[in-house]
Parts: C-alpha cells; structure tokens; sequence
C-alpha cells in the first residue's frame, strides 16, 4: 500500500437552521424549516504516505476538525471517495477503528475516575493487544517519558499536561499505522509541549507510526512537521514540505522599526495612530508594493516582499520620514508564512 | 475476540461504580426516604378498606412489592439517555464511536457493569432485609433462578428503550424532557411505582400490549407470586426474551438510520 490515507475531492456540507434574533425569534425557530447549507469542507484532496508527520492547518473554524472526523468515519462526507488504510471509513467505523489513535485536545478517552494503569490495561483488552506487544509497548513509554510515576494516579487529578501526555500514549497504545492528535498542545505550558514534541517525534521513528496533527502552535508545526497542509473555509490553500513553505515565500523579511522612545508609556490609541501613519508613509512612498503592517511590543514590524521593493530602501524611505530609534532584521518565520498565507485567502474573498 | 473487550468494559464500569461510594450511599439514603414515603401513604390507602386485602394484594404484598421494586430501580436504572444525551453534546461521542467496538455494545456492556456493582451493593442487602423482616415471606427455591433470569431479560429490555430514546437525542441535541417523559411512562407502565394488578382491567389489558412491564412486572412475579406454574413462569420469560430481540432489532435500525445523519458537536 502506498497510501495510508487518500482523499479525493471531499466535499461536506452541513445543514444549519437559519437562527432568527431575540425571544420571538427563538419561537419562531421552533416551527422554521429555513436551512442553509455550510459547505465546511470544500473539494479536498490530499495523499499521505506511511510514516509521514503531517501538520494540517488552519484557522478557527477552517474545517480541519470536520476533515479529521470523515478520515476517522465519524462523518460520512458528502461527496467524494476517501480510503484509510484501504478502507471506507464511514462504512467500517469499527474496524477502521482498530488502526488508528485518536487525541482530542481537549477530551479525554481515558476513564476519569481510574488510575492511568487499569484504563490502559482496559484498552489492551478493548484493542485486542496481545500481552507481549503490550509489554513492549510500556516499556517503550517508560524509556522515553517518566510515566511509571503517574500509572497509579487517576486522570481526574491530573494535570492537564499530564492528562494529554497519558492520552497521547493510549492513542499509540495499540500501535495503529495512523494516529490522529487534534490540538495535542493546546494550552500547555513550554517544557510541557517540548516533552509531547518529543514524546510525538519519537514514537513516530520508533513504529512507522503516520500522524496527522492539527495545531495553532507554530512551535508544533517548526518541530515536528515535514509536510504541512492548509485549509480555510473548507478549501486546500497549501499542501507541500515545509522548506518549500518557506522558500516559497523566501523573498518576504520583516523590519522592524522603533520609533518612540519609551513606547510601553503610550495608550493603544497612539500607538494604532503610529501604525496608520507607517500604513500611510509606505503608502505614498511606495505604490506598487504591498506591506503588511503589525505591532510587536515596542516595535512596529513591517512585512516586505523584497521581489518588489528592497528592504534596505524602505528603511532609508522611512528614516527619512520619522525618527527611528531602533531597527530589527527578521528572516520571516513560519507563523508569518502561515499568517501571510491566510490573509492572502482573506483578501482574495474579499476582491471577488 | 469480542469477549475479552466486553469484560473490560463490564470490570471498568464496577470499578467506576465503586469509586463513587459516597454517591451509592446518598442513592442508597434517597431510596430509604422513598420508601418511608410509599410505606405511610400505602398505609392511609389500605386503612380505608375493609379486610385489609385490595385486588387480591394485602398490605404486606404491596410493601414487599415496592420495596423490591425500588430496589430493582436502582440497579437497573443506569440513566443511558443522560449519558448518550451528555455525550452526543459535549462531543464526547466521537471518542466513544472510535473504540473498535460497535456502539450500543459499549454502552450495553459499560451499564451492565454498573447495574451488576448496584446489584450486590443495593439489591442483595434489600433482598436480606427484607426476608427477615417478613421472616420469609419471599418464595426461595427455583423461582430465584427465574427471577435472576428475568431481571436480566427485563434489563435488556430497558437497555433497548433507553438506547433507542437516546438514539432521538442525536436529533433534538437535548435531553432533559425526552428523558423525564421517557421515565414516567417507563416507571408507571412497568409497574416500577404502582402494582399493575391495582390497574384497572382496559388499562392492564393496554399495558400487557407493550414492553414495560416486562422491566419490572415480570421480574417481581417471581419474587411475590408464589402460585406460579412452570407453564407461566416460561411463558413470561419467553415474551421477554421475544421482546428483547424485536426491540434490539429496532433499536439496531434506528440507530443505523440516525448515526449517518448525525453532526457531532465542537469542531
């Protein structure tokens, strides 16, 4: 098999009761057949091999959890053909079941009032695992993160850090060719997510394992991914390695500029009127580039796209104009690709 | 095989139940109140009859009947469409339709765990006290084997009516009325609250037409009636166990139909 997981030209729509305002719109709700249709995923394809760690991205609402439930067969999609190891998964929930993990950020799959060891030993029987791959497979564990200590805990008095920890080592538990980890990181602190990095990474070159993960965090994406996968409103805007990501959009660098001394005394007011004014600057003095424009503490960082105006001109153009106290050269990070990638989108909507 | 996942579910609901030992003794404390209750207001009705005996029931029929039926309540009681309803709207169900087993197994095998802990926390201790108060008026001989048989049966039946009530919750997102509607005419129509033979004739007649009183009614015979044949004792099991298998046929459909229109929620 080539493929752990092929979609072609997925589609999933919803249908939405038109909600209507106030009180008497919540009555008249209650007799409307007023539905939209919310396309969520639109016309997505894509082709992962075994072994690959995924990122797939994209902001609130852009369709990532839905396209995560068609490949897991919680939801049937509307149109198009979907194999997971080389199965229809909404046709064999079941079986599709016993070859992959799933993480749910936030959700726990473990039993809430037992101790970590009796809801794995409880899985074993569930999955089937035979009592030598099971050994293994905690042995594994314990080389790689200090779970021994936590077996005897139950998950209600975890932390949430150690409660994701625990849910990561059961998804894998079974050792499926695919596992699934939706906001794996979300709200954890730093050592936390570096350990899950770790923990992800290593158990991926340990069992071949494929994961598919869907993050906010960049940290996530710079430290695991190899390839990325962008989606907004249901449809792909990116699908490639994560070096192409970024020599893609090679040509942008960020400056950053200074301009007032002591920038942490100013009201919000002030420094959103800087900014516009930095807006205008560019503006007039550059016409046919396009900048963007953001604050980062003290500084204003401008995003320039140097295959239309060299970066080196725009500082001079601005030193010139305002009085800069303090200048900062930024190759351009993934999270601005990322954030470039989904204005880009954004403004595309909005010209059509 | 499937065996060995269905004892680790059935093990992880006991050992859930037993977590909870504050919780099974505030029921247990619930269920004592319940009965002070029905036990004075039983007595205001029979000390306004003549003789003492009503529809054939004495006093004593009647409180040992209840007693044994709250008691039943508890252990077969396992709030399944609170569960599927909690689960279908935090999302959890998503997680749950992931395990590599079908999803009415998991749930039945989840809940018999808990009904098999409040059975021998609840149902056994009542069952004792009981026979020494009324120093044995409870038959005890083969009609006990019926009795465990049927209760089985009888909670399988109300898995499937639980299951498919549930199974509606997948469409209106809520749980609260169904659940409470679904109670009361579980709870009256089983014969859970009152004896179905204090039923007048047509309404007895109409309940022996549907499946609810094969949860309580028939299970509780075995326990009071002790001029059962071996003909009746059979024949009421073997309209249970048809129930059974027509309402899990049902149950089954259903929830085929609604799991491929279901939108999980959170996401």
């Amino acid at each position: 098999m080539e493929y752990v997981i092929e979609l072609k030209n997925i589609d999933k729509e919803f249908k939405v009761l038109n909600r209507h305002e106030g009180l008497k719109g919540s009555f008249q709700d209650l007799f409307s057949r007023d539905y939209k249709v919310i396309k969520a995923v639109n016309n997505v394809s894509m082709k992962i091999k075994p072994g690959e760690i995924v990122g797939y991205l994209g902001p609130n609402g852009a369709g990532k959890s839905t396209t995560i439930k068609i490949m897991t067969g919680v939801l049937q999609p509307t149109r198009g053909e979907i194999l997971v190891n080389g199965q229809i998964p909404y046709k064999n929930r079941t079986s599709n079941a016993q070859n992959i993990g799933v993480v749910f950020g936030q959700r726990s799959q473990l039993w809430w009032s037992l101790p970590l060891i009796e809801s794995f030993k409880l899985l074993k029987d569930i999955y089937g695992i035979s009592d030598k791959d099971y050994k293994e497979m905690l042995a594994l564990y314990e080389s790689l993160v200090d779970i021994k200590e936590l077996y005897s805990k139950p998950i209600r008095q975890m932390s949430l850090g150690q409660r994701t920890l625990s849910d990561i080592l059961a998804a894998f538990l079974h050792n499926p060719p695919i596992v699934f980890l939706d906001e794996p990181t979300i709200g954890l602190d730093v050592s936390m997510k570096a350990k899950i990095r770790n923990l992800i990474k290593a158990l991926n070159k340990e069992k071949n394992t494929t994961v598919i993960l869907t993050t906010h965090d960049m940290g996530d994406v710079d430290a695991l991914c190899e390839r990325i996968v962008i989606i907004d409103k249901g449809t792909m805007l990116y699908d490639n390695d994560i070096n192409h990501l970024k020599s893609f959009f090679g040509a942008y660098r960020t400056l950053k500029i200074k301009i007032d001394k002591h920038a942490e005394e100013l009201s919000q007011d002030i420094r959103d009127k800087e900014k516009e004014q930095i807006e205008n600057l560019l503006k007039e003095g550059f016409e046919a580039a396009d900048f963007t424009v953001g604050q980062d503490e003290d500084f204003y960082s401008i995003l320039i796209d140097e295959s239309q105006v060299h970066l080196m001109k725009v500082l001079q153009y601005l030193q010139e104009k305002i009085k800069i106290y303090d200048v900062l050269l930024e190759e351009i990070s993934t999270e601005s690709v990322i954030r470039k990638i989904y204005e880009d989108a954004e403004n595309l909507k909005k010209k059509e | 095989m499937r065996v060995r996942a269905w004892l680790a579910l059935i093990r992880a609901a006991i050992m859930e139940f037993l977590q909870f030992r504050v919780s099974a003794l505030v029921m247990l404390l619930g269920n004592i109140i319940y009965l002070i209750v029905i036990y004075n207001l039983w007595k205001a009705i029979y000390a306004s009859v003549d003789g003492g005996v009503v529809n054939g029931m004495s006093f004593n029929d009647t409180m040992i009947y209840l007693v044994l039926a709250s008691a039943q309540f508890t252990f077969m009681e396992a709030y399944l469409v609170w569960e599927m309803g909690r689960a279908v709207q935090s999302g959890k169900i998503v997680l749950d339709l992931l395990k590599p087993i079908p999803y009415e197994q998991y749930l039945l095998f989840g809940m018999e765990g808990g009904n098999i802990a409040a059975f021998v926390v609840t149902f056994i201790p009542t069952f004792i006290i009981v026979q020494i108060i009324t120093k044995g008026a409870i038959p005890m001989g083969i009609n006990l084997v019926y009795y465990l048989i049927a209760a089985t049966l009888g909670m399988l039946i109300n898995f499937t009516i639980d299951f498919m009530v549930g199974t509606i919750c997948l469409y209106t997102q809520s749980i609260w009325g169904i659940n409470i509607m679904k109670e009361v005419v579980v709870l009256f129509m089983s014969g859970a609250t009152v004896p179905l033979a204090f039923f007048p004739e047509t309404l007895k007649k109409i309940v022996m037409f549907f499946p609810f009183h094969s949860i309580y009614n028939t299970p509780l015979m075995f326990l009071t009636n002790s001029s059962l044949t071996t003909k009746d004792s059979l024949l009421m099991i073997l309209e249970q166990l048809l129930w059974v298998i027509g309402l899990f046929i049902i149950g089954k459909i259903f929830w085929k139909i609604s799991e491929r229109t279901i939108t999980v929620n959170g996401g």
